[in-house]
């Protein structure tokens, strides 16, 4: 547990070679005190010129979202490279981009925990956090589509004189919806998990207004019997509550499309299969993001290779439902005998948008496949290549559904080639910028890792594991996690 | 084969009795039905399939559309269950789950029953123009439509693909069976690498051929209706129900007095909970079929339908939005029922009664355009299949190990706890 033995080699802990034994979750023999002092070290130590740096540059990609929307807003939608045929394009592509990667931390920190699986404590708190500005970054889409928005919130039923209601049989208003039942949901979860590591930075806090900032966010908490005892309740129930949002939130955005009659938007699988690529692009940006978080900030040994590992297994599984999905939607496509079932798709893989269809499924389906090998899915660059090309894939997914759809109508007088205008790439560009201010912000103050959750998979957190000698595989995982 | 194992189990017994006074170890419960009661599963399982086949020998005779159809249901059901214990046995090697090495063995049971699809499937094929009229009967000759799908609903591909189902089952449950019961004789790590390193390409195989299959079997019923999500229809309707069918062993070899340690409450707990669970993504599935197909209104797509919310069909539609899905979910979302022997198994009976009803929902139609018809023959249809079912899994019951005794997992097993 000394610090000397801390910095010492990492032990590997990706062997799965003895079915008896489970590798341990936390390298480096981190005990309490060096779990909580290297997360808490992050907030508390001079700001690290590096992390200036990302930020000047996120900060940059604020000013251009600013600018975009500036513009935007003087002038109008027409900014945009929209036309007639193709009347949505890169804003909601953008749109389901960043609400499709708004779904890992919730499944991390929901479904996972539900299913007891142990290594998300490392990772929960880092893909929440992700999970929350993605779908601000998602929001801004919806917001500022509706051109003035000023008047954005007539999408709520707000009563009124004039009677004017939203209509409600529309999938954009369940997005509104479901969208914000989601946000605050995860926001709620997020800062439920929070509370306790708060309190821990409130009692290392060296100066008082830290001490009492802190103190006001840990509303009280002092790691009482009874307070842990609700907070486990409070945390089964929104793990609980969370888990079914995690899933409406994709199906509602698959319904924006597949609610219509158009071919290639209107297909029945596509519920389950945008929830799917929406788990598969949320847990290629955690990979992404967290390959360069624990490097940076030294943290190999709580976010260990067999973390990693098992998102990219997640990858490969979920990259490997979405495959089946074009599979399925292109057979039945055929096997519909329906002329313009049959064309759509014909034209989204052979016809001018070929590239874009073939760059997805690139990226999408063969490349994630190659986390079928062990050597590559344990490879920090190999994995971090691949996450980035999973979320390239996964934004020209939802380029070829609404676009390839939509270009060529039933009216062959109306087809036309959709082509961005800068203000299109300067506002995604900019959505970057507002997601990497705030995570940076979130890395910068507020412990990217949940120091209580990883400290209760430590093995002297076992209540099985220490005083019972009858029961040796615990005191040999004792024994290891001490040497 | 069976001398050999109980041989070994004694000196493992042996060996852990030892340890038994400080508290669980393997080898406390006993891990073999009772003789009698292994003959009398059998028994029972002879009984229904003799019940069923003389039934449905009855019924081929009485009025041969309506047997092919009801045996095509009972048929149906029977294979799902077992791809749902396939498909739940795959993924416990895949995920090198402890919990479930408790109640991994009757699921490896259930899916071995898949051995005996192909014979259960050939009353369908020699009647398959009765039933798959709509490609196969005389009004296919003048049908546009199923001219252009002719490349793939004909007879010869779709007897190929069904040869390719049963191969893939059939081999998949037959080898993961052997290499789970060659460990309980020789206790060695290998069988459970070499069964997790197979799991993980298993599962797209399982995953397509049973997609296809429910396109051959049940989509093609109506040549000119499709939909994109049915495969992962019948996939939710496959686990629930054998969920349901985990429950009720566990609960029965709980109650019976068989497993005490080995499996516990945690484990009836965890069986519920995915029970609950997968009936919720039956839900979820079903209400995505149903919602974007009434949304869009299309009149191609909703056909399939318009037959079943007609008058005389709704009733049945009905029950399964009710019994399907909101009584199961209000009564096995508290834990209290999920943890309680008579709750989890009213759940189960429930879930398997109504899976039935599902697939006689998406079968019978095809039949009785206007309003079901039950008949006896029904019945003949589904214990036939079921029964036959019911011996492969009796058979294999009153002959292997209630659990896998010497799984590297089983010490952490008994650890499992709920919060």
């Amino acid at each position: 547990m000394s610090s000397a033995k801390a910095h010492a080699a990492p032990l590997t802990n990706t062997d799965d070679s003895n079915p008896a034994e489970r590798s341990p979750l936390i390298l480096g023999g981190a005990g309490f005190a060096s779990v909580t002092n290297s997360v808490a070290h992050i907030v508390e130590r001079k700001t690290p010129s590096g992390w200036l740096v990302l930020f000047a540059a996120a900060l940059t990609g604020l000013l251009i979202l600013a600018g975009s929307l500036g513009k935007l807003v003087y002038t109008g939608v027409g900014v945009w490279g929209l036309n007639d045929t193709v009347f949505w394009a890169w804003d909601i592509t953008g749109f389901v981009f960043w609400i499709g990667i708004g779904h890992a931390g919730t499944l991390i920190s929901a479904i996972l925990f539900l299913f007891r699986q142990k290594w998300r404590t490392s990772i929960n708190r880092a893909a929440e956090a992700m999970t929350i500005f993605a779908v601000m970054a998602a929001g801004i889409y919806p917001a500022f589509h509706v051109g003035r928005v000023w008047l954005l919130y007539w999408v709520f039923p707000v009563p009124n004189q004039m009677s004017l209601w939203p209509n409600f049989k529309s999938p954009l208003l369940w997005d509104v919806f479901a969208v914000s039942t989601y946000a605050t949901v995860s926001i709620l979860f997020w800062y439920v998990g929070l509370v306790p590591d708060l309190a821990t930075l409130r009692d290392r806090a060296t100066t008082r207004v830290r001490a009492v900032v802190l103190g006001i966010f840990a509303i009280g908490w002092r790691g009482s019997h009874r307070h842990w005892l609700n907070y486990e309740k409070a945390y089964l129930i929104l793990a609980g509550l969370s888990t079914p949002l995690v899933l409406s939130v994709h199906t509602i955005v698959s319904f924006d499309f597949a609610t219509s009659v158009i071919p290639g938007w209107h297909t029945t699988i596509f519920p389950p299969y945008f929830v799917a690529g929406a788990v598969f692009s949320g847990f290629a940006m955690v990979v992404t993001l967290m390959v360069i978080v624990r490097k940076a900030f030294g943290l190999e040994n709580i976010v260990t290779l067999r973390h990693l590992e098992n998102m990219n297994k997640i990858i490969l599984t979920t990259g490997s439902i979405v495959g089946y999905a074009y599979a399925i939607e292109f057979f039945t496509a055929w096997y519909s005998g329906n002329n313009y079932e049959r064309f759509t798709f014909i034209n989204r893989a052979f016809g001018p948008y070929a590239w874009a269809y073939w760059t997805m499924v690139s990226c999408n389906v063969i490349s994630p496949q190659l986390f079928w090998f062990k050597k590559i899915r344990t490879s920090i660059p190999a994995m971090f290549v691949l996450s980035i090309f999973v979320n390239i894939g996964m934004w020209f997914e939802r380029f070829v559904i609404i676009v390839t759809s939509l270009h060529r109508d039933y009216l062959p007088t109306s087809w036309t080639y959709f082509r961005p205008t800068i203000w299109d790439i300067s506002l995604f560009l900019g959505t970057f910028g507002l997601f990497f201010t705030a995570f940076l912000a979130f890395l910068r103050f507020l412990p990217a890792i949940a120091i209580s959750e990883v400290k209760g998979v430590l093995p002297e957190a076992d209540p099985h594991g220490h005083g019972h000698g009858d029961e040796s595989d615990d005191a040999h995982d004792a024994e290891a996690a001490h040497a | 084969m069976s001398r050999v194992e109980s041989s070994n189990l004694a000196a493992h017994g042996g060996g852990s009795a030892q340890a038994s006074g400080h508290g669980p170890a393997a080898g406390v419960d006993t891990p073999r039905l009772a003789p009698a009661t292994g003959k009398k599963w059998l028994g029972i399982a002879a009984a229904v399939a003799g019940v069923g086949l003389a039934l449905s020998a009855a019924g081929f005779a009485a009025d041969r559309p309506r047997f092919a159809h009801a045996w095509l249901v009972g048929f149906v059901f029977t294979v799902t269950v077992g791809i749902g214990a396939l498909f739940f046995v795959l993924i416990q090697h895949l995920t090198r789950a402890a919990w479930s090495v408790a109640v991994r063995r009757q699921a490896e049971w259930v899916a071995f029953s898949l051995l005996a699809a192909a014979p259960l499937f050939a009353p369908l094929y020699a009647l398959a123009p009765q039933i798959w009229t709509g490609w196969l009967g005389p009004e296919a000759a003048h049908d546009e439509l199923v001219h252009k799908k002719a490349a793939y609903l004909n007879l010869h591909a779709f007897t190929i693909r069904a040869v390719v189902y049963f191969a893939i089952w059939g081999v998949l449950a037959y080898w993961f069976s052997k290499r789970s019961t060659a460990q309980d004789a020789d206790g060695k790590r290998e069988h459970t690498l070499a069964m997790q390193a197979r799991s993980a390409p298993a599962i797209p195989f399982v995953a397509l051929s049973m997609t296809f299959a429910s396109f051959d079997w049940l989509m093609s019923l109506d040549p000119h209706w499709y939909s994109t999500i049915f495969g992962v229809y019948i996939f939710s309707g496959a686990t629930t129900s054998s969920f349901a069918v985990l429950a009720l062993f566990t609960v029965g070899l709980q109650t019976s007095g068989y497993f005490r340690k080995v499996s516990t409450v945690e484990h009836r707990h965890d069986v519920g909970k995915l029970l609950f669970g997968f009936t919720v993504f039956w839900a979820y599935i079903a209400f995505s079929q149903f919602f974007l197909i009434w949304y869009a209104n299309i009149p191609e797509e909703t056909v399939f339908f318009r037959e079943r919310m007609g008058e005389g069909w709704m009733p049945v539609s009905a029950a399964l939005l009710f019994g399907h899905f909101i009584i199961p979910f209000t009564l096995l979302l508290s834990r209290h029922v999920k943890r309680n022997a008579v709750g989890l198994s009213v759940g189960a009976v429930l879930m398997l009664v109504m899976h039935w009803v599902d697939v006689y929902w998406l079968v019978m139609p095809n039949l009785d355009r206007h309003a079901p018809h039950f008949s006896w023959i029904d019945l003949g249809g589904l214990l036939g299949p079921l029964g036959v079912a019911a011996v492969v899994v009796a058979w294999k019951a009153s002959r292997e190990n209630l659990f896998p005794v010497r799984d590297p997992r089983l010490p952490e097993t008994y650890k499992v706890e709920n919060l």
